[in-house]
C-alpha cells in the first residue's frame, strides 16, 4: 500500500505540500524521511518558481568544504497566500535550517524549517506571516 | 488568562458541535450521522442530501484547503447565487470536485469496486504503473484531465454573449492542468472522429439547475489518478455539476469506457468554495520542475525537467 503524502506530512510536520511525485505517490519516493539534514549557512539563492519554491543554502563544514543545499518548498502561490513575499528572505542572509535528504542526492532535500540567525524564533515561509515583519 | 482561554475554547467547541448537529438535523440526516466518513478520506460534515445520497464535505483535504471556507462555517449553507437568466452561478473559485490520488476512494466507491471492473489488460497496466510512478505524465507538468484536480483553485468562467450563455471555460490555476478547457453551450454536437486530445471535446446543457457536461474525443495519455487507473480513446465522460448551496458543488461523474471497464461507473466528488479573497494566480509548472532529481531517477537537465520532452510510458 502506498504511503500517502498527507499522512507523512502529519507525522513529520513538513510543509512542502505539493511536490508532484510526493503529493501523489508518497514522500519517500523522493525523500528519505529517516534522514534529517540540518545546518547553518548563507542563503545563496531563493527561487520563487513553479511548480515549487527552492531555497539554496551554502553550508561550510569543519574542513572548509562548502555544500550547497537545494531545498524544496511548496508553490510560490501557496506561500504568497500566507502573506509572505520576496523580501522576506534574500540571498546573503545567514539562516539555520532543517529538512529531509533526497533519497539519492542528499543535498537536494525537502525543507522543514528555516529561521534567520538574527531572529531564531520566527520560522520563514511557515504559517501565516506575522504582521510585525511588515514594519522592518 | 488560562480561564479565558478555557471558556473561549469550550464555547467554540460547543458552538461547533451544536452547529454540526443542528445542520444535520435541518437536512434530515439526524445528529448521529454528522460528522460522517467521506470516501475513506477521514471525517467530514454532511452538508445536505442530493440524488438520494448524503453530500459530505471532508473536514481535512490538505493544506490547499486552508484557503476554503470551512464546512462548519454557516456561510457554506447560504443560498445559491444566480445569473440574470436564472441559472445557478457556478463561477467559484472552487477547490476539489475530483480526485488526485485514487478515484475509487475519492469517488465514493467501495474498496476494490473499481478494480473489479477493469478489463484484464487495464488491471495489468495499472499494476505496472504503480511501480513506474516516474512515468506519470502529470509530474512532467502535462494535464491531469477529467476528473482529476489538485489542491489549487479552479473556476467556471460562464461566458455570456448577446446570444446568452455560449461557452463555459474551466480555468485551473495550475498550468499542468491545461490553460483552459472549453464547454460548448451553443447546441453543437460532438465532431465525428476527432483528433484525440487531453481534454477531449465537451458540450454542455442545463437539466434544471444541473450543468451536464458530455465529453468525448479524449486521448489515452493521462492517468485518472496517482495509482495509474487507465483508459482508452473510447472514453466518454458525463459530469453533472449541481451547486447545492453557496459553498458546495457536487460533481456526479460517469466514466463510460468499454475499452477499459466492463460497465459504466458512477462516482461522486464534492467541491468546496474558496474564500472570497482567493483568486487564481499564475502557475507555469514547467518553469523549474525538479522532479526525480532528489530520488535519483533524473539528472538536472534531463528530458521532462525544465521544459524538456516528457518520457510518457505505458
Amino acid at each position: 500500500m502506498r504511503t500517502k503524502f498527507g499522512i507523512i506530512v502529519a507525522g513529520l510536520g513538513l510543509f512542502c505540500l505539493t511536490v508532484p511525485v510526493a503529493a501523489h505517490h508518497g514522500f519517500d519516493t523522493e525523500y528519505d524521511s529517516a534522514k534529517v539534514i540540518k545546518g547553518t549557512g548563507v542563503v545563496s539563492k531563493v527561487e520563487w518558481t513553479n511548480p515549487h519554491m527552492h531555497v539554496y543554502i551554502d553550508v561550510t563544514d569543519a574542513s572548509g568544504k562548502v555544500i550547497n543545499y537545494n531545498l524544496e518548498l511548496t508553490s510560490p502561490n501557496a506561500i504568497q497566500r500566507l502573506g509572505w513575499n520576496k523580501n522576506d528572505l534574500l540571498a546573503g542572509e545567514k539562516v539555520t535550517f532543517a529538512g529531509h535528504a533526497g533519497r539519492v542526492v542528499e543535498s537536494r532535500g525537502a525543507l522543514d524549517s528555516l529561521v534567520k540567525v538574527s531572529a531564531p524564533k520566527q520560522e520563514i515561509f511557515k504559517g501565516e506571516r506575522p504582521e510585525d515583519l511588515g514594519s522592518k | 488568562m488560562k480561564k479565558i482561554l478555557f471558556v473561549s475554547g469550550t464555547v467554540a467547541g460547543v458552538t461547533l458541535f451544536l452547529f454540526v448537529q443542528s445542520h444535520a438535523q435541518q437536512r434530515g440526516q439526524g445528529g448521529g450521522q454528522a460528522p460522517a466518513q467521506s470516501g475513506g478520506r477521514g471525517q467530514g460534515v454532511v452538508v445536505g442530501q442530493f440524488g438520494g445520497k448524503p453530500v459530505v464535505q471532508p473536514l481535512q483535504r490538505g493544506a490547499g484547503y486552508r484557503d476554503t471556507i470551512s464546512p462548519t462555517d454557516p456561510a457554506m449553507n447560504g443560498p445559491v447565487p444566480r445569473m440574470h437568466d436564472g441559472h445557478p452561478d457556478l463561477t467559484g473559485p472552487w477547490m476539489g470536485g475530483g480526485s488526485d490520488g485514487d478515484i475509487e476512494t475519492d469517488g465514493g466507491l467501495k474498496p476494490g469496486e473499481l478494480t473489479s471492473l477493469l478489463l484484464p489488460w487495464a488491471k495489468e497496466l495499472r499494476a505496472m504503473r504503480e511501480k513506474a510512478i516516474y512515468e506519470e505524465p502529470y509530474i512532467y507538468c502535462l494535464p491531469m484531465s477529467v476528473p482529476r484536480v489538485n489542491p489549487y483553485p479552479w473556476k467556471f468562467a460562464m461566458n455570456y454573449t448577446s446570444k446568452g450563455l455560449q461557452f463555459i471555460y474551466l480555468l485551473h490555476e495550475t498550468g499542468d492542468a491545461g490553460a483552459h478547457r472549453v464547454v460548448y453551450m451553443d447546441g453543437r454536437k460532438h465532431p465525428v472522429d476527432p483528433v484525440p486530445t487531453w481534454w477531449g471535446h465537451s458540450i454542455g446543457r442545463w437539466e434544471g439547475d444541473t450543468l451536464v457536461i458530455d465529453t468525448t474525443g479524449y486521448n489515452d495519455k493521462f492517468w485518472f489518478d496517482a495509482v495509474g487507473t487507465p483508459h482508452t480513446e473510447k472514453l466518454h465522460t458525463i459530469e453533472r455539476w449541481t451547486r447545492l448551496s453557496y459553498g458546495t458543488l457536487i460533481n456526479d461523474f460517469t466514466i463510460d469506457d468499454p475499452g477499459t471497464f466492463t460497465k459504466p461507473i458512477q462516482m461522486r466528488f464534492v467541491a468546496r468554495i474558496v474564500k472570497p479573497t482567493i483568486d487564481l494566480m499564475e502557475y507555469i509548472c514547467a518553469e523549474n520542475n525538479q522532479i526525480g532529481i532528489a530520488g535519483g531517477y533524473l539528472k538536472s537537465g534531463s528530458p521532462g525537467i525544465g521544459g524538456g520532452p516528457p518520457p510518457i510510458g505505458k
